[in-house]
């Protein structure tokens, strides 16, 4: 305890109070704590942090000190547990405070949401407390919820003391007001953004289920719903049906700068990468398998021999092969050697010998 | 087959020298056990001198990457000849390792 905070005889008596309820508070903040978090999972619901604290007695003599008379009695006092939930989007806060009124007693009496407190000349960036109690009983506890934003804002304005005794000049004020502003801005349009990725990720989820590939950009997002359909697993079974091999899981994601490479702009693009393809790439594949005992391949195999047929069917040649492999492994001085293996068994191949591709 | 397991410069290497094929699998996959409870090194896996590997080999290999990339570490293979290399290209494994 702070030596120099000298409390009146109402402020011994509350500090007191609380030094005989502590034992209760651990139990209650962690129980508390508990019961947020395993709801918050239980709804899908990311959050960057959820803290919990016992107010600590070198903090509540100090609170005693400035304003012990407000309280008759310790169980005034309604931060001595305090939560605070921060989350990634504005929208966020109120789904947690709507699990928290699920979850608690909410005292809307002394509930404050400080979002809605500015008027024209406030100042603050602020976030929504709540006041519960456990649905057992026990002492009440304040459950804060902010923004990450909003919870630097707060950090950084703790920090800067702006609130103290000292009355801070109008300009200076401008300038918090403005940052406080732009602080807003940045978090509602952080939110803004969010929801128009994820209208845009489920309108091109619609577009491949539909089969409407060539309407859908290739991109990571993209691509992946694409993956869900298994286009390449065809192919990889007739691949691996030659020694009856086992297909080892790999991610096909990697491959998708080496399609972009290849100039594929759509997953249309893609899907007639597949259809024009994969007889070819079956043979191709074929030719060199057939001729070992290896029985085990990656889900890659049927990606990688569709892009050498379709560099070859477009004239890359040796060269465009020696560029693909550089896509597909790294630049090396050895993805030369693999194209000549590949221009090698392809030569003979009816798919080359049609379209002239070995000359 | 032969393989020898030594520290180097930091990372744990594997020598394999000869043919990693069916038959020497079993015997490597044992000599290898102790790249599994390597923890904080990387993972060399010298091939300059292996002739040759087969599908039981590359099951070895994947074994002790899934193992080691699991605890944030990596694997390297060092040093293959051209038809090693043949061999993890036309089972689509090529772009799984790291090479050096």
């Amino acid at each position: 305890m702070d030596n120099q905070v000298k409390l009146d005889a109402h402020g011994e008596m509350l500090l007191q109070q609380f030094r005989r309820l502590r034992p209760k508070l651990e139990p209650l903040a962690q129980e508390a704590y508990d019961l947020l978090r395993h709801a918050l999972r239980e709804q899908g619901i990311y959050v960057t942090a959820i803290e919990q604290r016992v107010k600590t007695e070198k903090s509540l003599t100090g609170k005693l000190e400035l304003k012990g008379a407000k309280y008759k009695s310790i169980d005034d006092i309604t931060d001595l547990v305090g939560l605070r939930v921060i989350t990634f989007y504005t929208d966020e806060v109120d789904k947690v405070a709507a699990i928290a009124k699920r979850l608690f007693d909410i005292d809307w009496q002394e509930s404050v949401d400080k979002r809605k407190l500015h008027d024209l000349n406030a100042f603050g960036y602020n976030s929504l407390h709540y006041i519960c109690r456990l649905r057992t009983g026990g002492p009440r506890f304040e459950l804060q919820m902010r923004t990450a934003l909003q919870h630097v804002w707060s950090t950084i304005e703790h920090d800067t003391g702006y609130k103290g005794d000292v009355k801070i000049p109008d300009v200076y004020m401008r300038q918090f007001n403005r940052l406080a502003g732009m602080m807003e801005l940045i978090d509602d349009e952080f939110s803004r953004l969010r929801t128009v990725l994820t209208d845009y990720r489920r309108q091109t989820l619609m577009l491949v289920k539909n089969g409407k590939l060539d309407d859908v950009p290739l991109s990571r997002d993209s691509f992946r719903n694409y993956l869900d359909l298994q286009p390449f697993d065809r192919l990889n079974r007739r691949i691996a049906a030659v020694n009856q091999a086992e297909i080892w899981p790999v991610s096909v994601m990697s491959y998708l700068p080496v399609l972009e490479s290849l100039g594929m702009e759509t997953l249309g693009d893609v899907q007639r990468l597949i259809d024009d393809n994969s007889d070819d790439a079956h043979q191709l594949a074929l030719s060199q398998l057939a001729i070992t005992d290896l029985d085990l391949l990656s889900s890659n195999t049927a990606l990688q021999y569709l892009c050498i047929v379709h560099v070859l069917k477009h004239g890359g040649g040796r060269e465009g092969l020696k560029t693909l492999f550089d896509h597909i492994n790294g630049e090396s001085d050895a993805n030369a050697m693999l194209a000549d293996m590949m221009m090698e068994q392809a030569k003979s191949l009816p798919f080359m010998l049609q379209g002239g591709h070995n000359i | 087959m032969k393989t020898t397991i030594q520290e180097q410069d930091g990372n744990m290497v594997a020598i394999l020298e000869g043919k990693l094929d069916t038959g020497a699998a079993a015997e490597a996959e044992k000599a290898m056990n102790p790249l599994y409870d390597v923890e904080g090194k990387d993972i060399i896996l010298d091939c300059t001198a292996l002739d040759y590997i087969s599908s039981a080999g590359l099951r070895i290999f994947l074994g002790i990457l899934q193992h080691t990339q699991e605890k944030g570490q990596h694997v390297y293979i060092r040093g293959i000849n051209d038809t090693v290399r043949a061999v993890f290209t036309i089972t689509g494994f090529s772009n799984i390792f790291e090479f050096i």
